[in-house]
């Protein structure tokens, strides 16, 4: 039906490019107006303790104070939470950890705010907690939540394929190790922020920064005690979210304020501070590996333990580590496998979705294992991993047949005859005095889209405008990677539009339709595919109306190009504008639906069952380390990427690079800590994240594998380079100096600490030689 | 004069203390706080001297070249736009970048207050972390530095937990006179985030003298430099890790060993 490249394939300036540089876009929190009222939240403050009364008096007092409400003014249920509703709106028997709502106040100015938060007090009984997940497991630990029937436990998974306990016998190599990854904070530049009120026709409007806009009301709705149906949120782009705003942040709060208000809108912006303290982590994990293999290299068994902190409430927790779990082997053939997972309450921070979803947890233990391995049975780290790669038609290590697009080996293959590859000892040899070079790859695999049993549905809609202008409605939110950009390429491309030209709804539940979360490497996928769907719907609409007015004999006779209707034939034209007449107002919109492909008949394998396809990659990474103070310089970068078909070639590269950068600070800097439940990196001061200078040149090369299921043969690609720069760092430090830190980031301090060891081991060695 | 809290340039206030409340006297347009000159074999630096314009100063660059190679690593653009010489002196930080250079050039400062004028050597001037010998009604107004500085390499380096908006965890100052054979002539040298206030350390200082630049030479002036320090742990490093690389960095000289001979 089509076959012309209009805007495929081609770097396109972003839709939205010109207003966000130019500081026009107005994000959540640039929402004002007259006679505003501004909420906050008294925070908790310490990690587990029994509530017995909060004091409001002296904040009810303050002048430009108009409410202070507790969980007593909460009409619902109280509790939301996409799995679980074990999350208060505000706390009331007991507090579970530090970033805890208490009560909230709704004043007229900052001022009258901070100084109402500031004046409340609240009687508590504090309680021991329980800070690590193995501890959290034991019988005799402190229970976080009494009514959960599971003690601590949010969720095992077990995965079971082959015969792991023989199996690891018919080895002739079995490693062992142990891996720690840090908590980590999504640190978007958009700190939380959304707008309330009540409409004239008692509906409650929320302008608000979220990934989830229709679920996001299933979830305030019984928790406030609100109709669903009178919740409308609306969504503008995003400042960034990682993750780290699929689902409930500040919804409830200002859902409950505006309640409260008067009638007045109320405003909610949280600060860096307040975000850090109140939102979702990456989860911090304790992963136990048993790799097995036969003398030629080939993986046969592998066995983990997983054991993810999820902090005080379950959000997506245990279907993070569910993820983690699928992906455990990596993006290799391992016919036996034993996997068992554990995602925990604890009273440390809420564990939640970032960007990578457990897999960048599990990559980072799986691809060190497989170094560990090459070494030991003295096999190049490139070709171990060619070796056991996956491709199409192989079964993956949760015995899923990988029918789909499977990139893998071209990724490596790609990777081998880079510059930087072939050079790498070269490059090696010429280190500066006290400096020494590692080179480290590794490869990773992602799973896109939601689970077998959660469908990944999306709805599109577009629209000839009474203005002859295609209008694209978005239902999924751009939450900063462009995709709301590549609809608009898309739907241009098959209706040979520019895209400058065309109309963009962002998510608003009333106007746009349901599609899903922005998400799951997902969001481009799916919601690219109804699009198409619908696209040519109306592309076949514009030209049966056009027909008679020109009186051709074939709709297939007509070419659109940008603004008009061509009939070559005849050469006549016709202008958008003027076709948009000849239509009613329900014909001039079409809407069509997708749902992604899954695994059949597997959901036994897998908690939700297993996923069906992938995006995959392969990166390498130069890193120097200095002797003298242990610092991990990264020098150079190449990822390899197969996320199918390339939209938008800028657009791909951006979420390369961002996963890259974002990937670089997880391997070297980024730790939010905890002591029992206290935070130690309240703030950007403490909480290191890279800056420009800390990240080097970054090569992405996309392989371009055709999905055929995919929108234009694409696939997605947010998450997937996430997950390779911990442990491609791990291995080049290993390569320049032969430590192995267990527990990530590889700060300068570690690295220093694990190289004076290895120099008094060595030391302690030739002594004793004589 | 002011009674209350004076300000170089703020800077301070735009992170965690945002909820400062209260009055600030601002410095940053009185002109002759910002001025950089000559006079007597010795350079003025005004208080409110942004790091950028000292950094861009040709004075600066020709005489204290390690005072430049400080600044380049402090912060990042929009902080050394902002912050001046004068606030991180007067903010006594351990961590302050300028403070090793300032110390190992042996700056002066210069004090004033409406009807007096002081002069302090930086060394007595900071008393401890945010403190100082200002009292009430004082102000900095600037630095003075000899231009007749007898050395022929200055080296800086800090270690951060990143390249730039990094607080120091150690940082090291040194100016060495090498003759030409490459023997250690003088040696003068400042550690910063390593002890409440900056460290100096004579007794290796002193050692050295005589001795080649080798890394036997430094080697032995390690447990000096490791016993002059007492730093603390924080969430940044342990005090353990200040201490290594506080030894460490005196390794860094060895690159300068051909200074003399070539």
């Amino acid at each position: 039906m089509h076959s012309e490249k209009y805007l495929l394939g081609k770097t396109i300036p972003r839709f939205d490019a010109v207003t966000k540089v130019t500081g026009r876009e107005r994000y959540a929190a640039d929402y004002y107006g007259d006679d505003f009222l501004w909420a906050g939240v008294k925070r908790a403050g310490i990690p587990h303790a029994r509530l017995k009364g909060i004091d409001i008096a002296i904040a009810k007092n303050i002048p430009g104070v108009v409410a202070v409400l507790t969980h007593e003014d909460v009409k619902g249920t109280n509790r939301y939470g996409i799995i679980r509703k074990d999350e208060p709106v505000l706390a009331d028997s007991k507090i579970h950890h530090c970033g805890d709502a208490v009560a909230l106040v709704l004043a007229e100015d900052k001022e009258a705010l901070r100084c109402a938060i500031e004046s409340i007090t609240f009687d508590y009984e504090l309680l021991p907690g329980v800070f690590d997940p193995e501890e959290a497991l034991k019988e005799t630990a402190i229970k976080v939540h009494e009514d959960s029937p599971e003690g601590n436990i949010i969720r095992y998974v077990p995965v079971e394929t082959g015969t792991p306990e023989s199996a690891f016998n018919e080895c002739d190599t079995v490693i062992e190790a142990v891996f720690e990854v840090s908590r980590q904070e999504h640190a978007y530049l958009e700190t939380e922020a959304g707008w309330a009120y009540f409409d004239k026709t008692g509906q409650l409007v929320i302008v608000v920064a979220t990934q989830t806009p229709f679920r996001d009301r299933f979830e305030i709705a019984p928790a406030l005690g609100l109709d669903m149906e009178k919740i409308r949120l609306i969504v503008p782009y995003l400042g960034g979210a990682f993750g780290g705003k699929d689902g409930i942040t500040l919804q409830c709060l200002l859902g409950l304020a505006a309640l409260h208000s008067g009638g007045r809108p109320v405003k909610m912006w949280w600060g860096r501070e307040e975000s850090f303290l109140a939102s979702v982590k990456r989860l911090p994990a304790r992963m136990y590996y048993r790799l097995g293999a036969k003398n030629d290299g080939t993986l046969h068994a592998l066995e983990c333990r997983l054991y993810f902190d999820g902090g005080a409430y379950a959000s997506l927790g245990g279907e993070v580590m569910t993820l983690a779990a699928e992906h455990a082997g990596s993006a290799y053939r391992i016919p036996h496998v034993s996997i068992k997972g554990w995602c925990v309450y604890t009273n440390n921070p809420i564990g939640g979705p970032f960007r990578g979803f457990g897999v960048p947890q599990v990559t980072a233990a799986m691809e060190q294992m497989v170094d560990i391995l090459a070494l030991k049975i003295r096999m190049d780290p490139l070709e171990i991993r060619r070796k056991n790669i996956v491709r199409q038609g192989d079964t993956n290590c949760v015995g899923v047949t990988l029918t789909h697009s499977t990139g893998a080996e071209e990724c490596l293959r790609v990777l081998s005859e880079h510059p930087l590859w072939r050079g790498k000892d070269t490059w090696k040899k010429s280190a500066a005095p006290f400096k020494t070079r590692g080179v480290g790859i590794a490869c990773m695999a992602h799973a896109m889209g939601y689970p077998p049993i959660v469908p990944d549905v999306a709805n599109a809609k577009i629209e000839l405008t009474e203005e002859g202008k295609i209008r694209v409605y978005a239902g999924v939110v751009d939450m900063g990677q462009g995709n709301a950009s590549t609809y608009l390429q898309m739907a241009g491309e098959i209706l040979s539009q520019d895209i400058t030209g065309m109309e963009l709804v962002l998510p608003d539940t009333e106007r746009t339709l349901p599609s899903g979360s922005s998400s799951a490497s997902r969001t481009t996928y799916t919601y690219g595919n109804a699009l198409i769907k619908a696209a040519n719907t109306l592309k076949m609409r514009i030209f049966e109306k056009i027909l008679p007015l020109i009186q051709g004999s074939d709709v297939n006779e007509f070419i659109l190009a940008p603004d008009r209707v061509i009939h070559p034939p005849t050469g006549k034209e016709v202008s958008l504008k003027e076709a948009s007449r000849f239509f009613s107002e329900s014909e001039r919109v079409c809407t069509d639906t997708f749902i992604m492909p899954v695994v059949e008949g597997m959901n036994d394998v897998i908690y939700m069952g297993p996923h069906l396809i992938y995006s995959y990659g392969a990166h390498l990474v130069y890193v120097e380390i200095d002797r003298l103070t242990g610092e991990a310089e990264v020098k150079d970068y190449l990822a390899v990427t197969d996320a199918g078909r390339v939209i938008n070639p800028q657009v791909f590269e951006q979420q390369i690079q961002g996963a890259i950068a974002q990937g670089l600070g997880y391997a070297l800097y980024e730790d939010y800590m905890v002591d029992e439940g206290v935070h130690l990196t309240p703030d950007l001061a403490t909480y290191i994240i890279p800056t420009s200078m800390d990240i080097p040149e970054m090569t992405s090369i996309p392989v371009e594998t055709f999905e055929e299921s995919g929108p234009f043969g694409m696939k997605g690609a947010g998450e997937i380079a996430m997950s390779g720069p911990l442990p491609a760092v791990a291995n080049a430090i290993y390569d320049a100096c032969g430590i192995r830190i267990p527990r990530s980031p590889f700060t300068a301090e570690k690295i220093l600490k694990a190289l004076c060891k290895l120099s008094a081991i060595i030391f302690a060695f030739f002594i004793s030689k004589g | 004069m002011p009674a209350v809290p004076t300000s170089w340039s703020g800077s301070d206030l735009t992170s965690p203390v945002r909820r400062f409340a209260g009055s600030l006297i601002c410095l940053e347009r009185i002109d002759e706080l910002k001025s950089i000159h000559e006079a007597d074999g010795q350079i003025f630096i005004g208080s409110c001297v942004s790091h950028t314009k000292l950094m861009e100063n040709l004075l600066i660059q020709k005489n204290f070249p390690l005072l430049i190679q400080a600044v380049k690593v402090l912060g990042s653009p929009p902080i050394r736009n902002m912050g001046t010489i004068g606030g991180n002196i007067c903010t006594a930080s351990p961590a302050g970048d300028t403070l090793p250079p300032l110390h190992t050039l042996g700056a002066i400062v210069e004090i004033r207050s409406i009807d007096s004028n002081r002069l302090v050597p930086l060394k007595g001037f900071i008393k401890g972390p945010g403190k100082t010998a200002l009292q009430k009604s004082e102000i900095v107004y600037g630095v003075w530095i000899n231009t007749n500085q007898d050395y022929n390499v200055c080296h800086y380096e800090k270690v951060g937990q990143r390249k730039a908006l990094a607080i120091a965890i150690a940082s090291f100052a040194a100016l060495l006179k090498l003759s030409e054979s490459g023997i250690i002539e003088k040696a003068l040298f400042a550690w910063g985030s390593v002890a409440p206030v900056i460290v100096t350390s004579q007794e290796a200082e002193k050692m050295l003298i005589g001795k080649p630049l080798t890394a036997e030479s430094l080697k032995s002036v390690v447990p000096l430099v490791e016993k002059a320090v007492s730093p603390i742990d924080d969430v940044r490093a342990s005090a353990e890790y200040r201490r290594m690389v506080a030894g460490n960095l005196l390794f860094r000289l060895l690159q300068y060993g051909n200074h003399g001979s070539t």
